[in-house]
């Protein structure tokens, strides 16, 4: 039998628009730069070295900066390794059980997109200790959020 | 156990799709290429009636109309209308879809005069009968659909769509039909004024795959589950709550019980009952629940007092048990599907108020959930 499977039918129908990534994305208005999103890592900045970080971690869970562009996300994401870095062991797991079910999936994409920069690796034992404490507050669930989710940190 | 009324082995393979009969004395399930209508009893084995068999590629959907049509879709591309002969025999149609990737789900409209197939080929098929030329007609639905479609439902006034596929969209059509349907049909909805063919009324971003799509057309409302393990419902407000699978594992299928409950089933091979409640939805009942998976703690670590610590675990002790006895654990027990809850149907009903659900799985099973 002739591979059909193998056949680039899209080829025959000059109709038929392929599925982009850019088709995958949430329809955001518009993208922040990072000039637009500086007043938010600021007021990350003034909580991290005042040692507020359970405000951090509330602010960086509530508002991620899903719509913002490249070069602004990863900005903001090492103020926010600052913060994940600096919390004691110990306080880890108070601080996430204030977090809800929103909060928690984005808490995670910081996790997983920490431990895969360099700068994040660094720490990734203290990024781990934040994934073990989460997923006995919150179970696999964000975990399974987070494999299927097109919003990105 | 309790949760069970009834439940029956009907083929070696997986099941996609099954569907009963108006006063269900009927049931027809998809089987590879073919369509198995059966007979169905109060509490005895299904008896095997019919094969459908004209499809050359898996059939993936099935629907039997008000009047006792069967429709079926499959990977070949085509859709076929069943038509019940006084023998006991099915009169095959076959409907030209004009598509070209498989067909993935199929729906009467309540109406039972047009159905709606969805595609790989980002196109909703709407098919209807046409006297003069003795043919069914399909037109497409193509605009803003960017992937497969893989969930489709008709709203009880037979032309709001609603529909659900791998983009990552819940969608609502209007899939109305000039000659069939009538401008009463949709009178005073909230959805919107007009409802012209193939535009769109209304779509929610969700993200994830959105695997099954169902409305509860008395309150206007729609339910869907997604790959990411929630159960998302909204209305025409588009007020939307969400609430998540107590296993993280994703739904399948998802079947309204009332106005305020629904059940949903997936690859955690048992349903799960959400109730809306004053805090919003979540579990209320967790049926048909293998009875060992939580009771008993895995393992004791000794130092770990918290549960959820304990999932790393008893994937070490399950291959040192596999190492000792050179066979997996024989504690685990089985739910009663054992493997991924395909389908949810409604069975028996009795007020407005869903009494059993029917389900089908990739193990080849049929299993009637009483609530």
């Amino acid at each position: 039998m002739e591979d059909w499977r193998r056949i680039d039918i899209d080829a025959y129908d000059p109709e038929s628009g392929r599925l982009t990534v850019d088709d995958l994305k949430p329809p955001y208005p518009h993208i922040l730069t990072l000039q637009e999103l500086q007043p938010a890592i600021q007021q990350l900045r003034s909580y991290t070295s005042s040692g507020d970080f359970s405000a951090a971690v509330q602010l960086i869970t509530s508002e991620p900066p899903y719509d913002a562009d490249e070069q602004a996300k990863s900005q903001y994401l090492t103020g926010v390794l600052e913060v994940l870095t600096q919390v004691r062991q110990a306080d880890i797991a108070n601080i996430i059980k204030q977090l809800d079910r929103k909060q928690q999936d984005a808490l995670i994409k910081y996790l997983y997109k920490g431990m895969s920069i360099p700068e994040g690796q660094k720490h990734g034992g203290i990024l781990l200790a934040w994934f073990e404490k989460l997923t006995q507050v919150a179970g696999v669930n964000p975990i399974v959020h987070y494999l299927s989710d097109r919003r990105t940190v | 156990m309790s949760d069970i009324a009834a439940q029956f082995k009907l083929v070696k393979g997986p099941i996609y799709s099954h569907c009963f009969n108006q006063d269900r004395s009927l049931l027809a399930i998809t089987y590879d290429t073919d369509c198995y209508v059966y007979k169905v009893f109060a509490s005895k084995q299904p008896q095997l009636v019919a094969v459908l068999p004209d499809h050359d590629k898996t059939v993936t959907a099935v629907d039997i109309s008000v009047h006792g049509r069967i429709v079926t879709c499959s990977q070949d591309r085509n859709a076929i209308v069943w038509e019940p002969l006084s023998n006991g025999t099915y009169k095959p149609t076959l409907v030209l879809l004009r598509i070209n990737r498989a067909a993935t789900t199929v729906s009467w409209a309540s109406t039972g005069y047009k159905f709606a197939v969805g595609s790989s080929a980002r196109i909703i098929a709407v098919c209807y009968y046409e006297q003069d030329n003795d043919w069914w007609v399909s037109k497409h639905i193509k605009k803003p659909i960017k992937s497969t479609i893989n969930a489709l439902s008709w709203h009880s006034n037979s032309v709001l769509l609603a529909c659900g596929g791998t983009d990552g969209y819940a969608r609502v059509f209007s899939g109305f039909i000039k000659g069939l349907d009538t401008k009463e049909q949709v009178a005073g909805s909230p959805w919107g004024e007009k409802f012209p063919f193939g535009s769109l009324v209304r779509e929610w971003y969700q993200g994830a795959w959105i695997h099954d799509i169902q409305w509860r057309s008395s309150i206007d409302r729609v339910a869907f589950v997604a790959h990411d393990g929630s159960l998302t419902i909204t209305d025409y407000t588009d007020d939307i709550i969400t609430a998540d699978s107590p296993e993280g594992l994703p739904f399948n299928s998802l079947c309204w019980i009332n106005d305020h409950e629904i059940l949903a089933a997936g690859f955690s091979n048992h349903p799960v009952l959400f109730s809306e409640g004053s805090k919003g939805w979540e579990v209320s009942k967790i049926l048909d629940r293998p009875p060992k998976a939580n009771e008993k703690p895995l393992l004791s670590t000794g130092n770990d007092d918290e549960e959820g610590t304990n999932f790393g675990m008893s994937a070490l002790r399950k291959f040192k048990e596999l190492d000792l006895k050179g066979k997996v654990s024989q504690q685990e027990e089985k739910s009663t599907h054992e493997n991924s809850i395909t389908e949810l149907a409604p069975y028996a009903e009795s007020n407005n108020n869903i009494t059993q659900v029917s389900s089908v799985a990739l193990d080849g099973k049929l299993v009637i959930y009483q609530l």
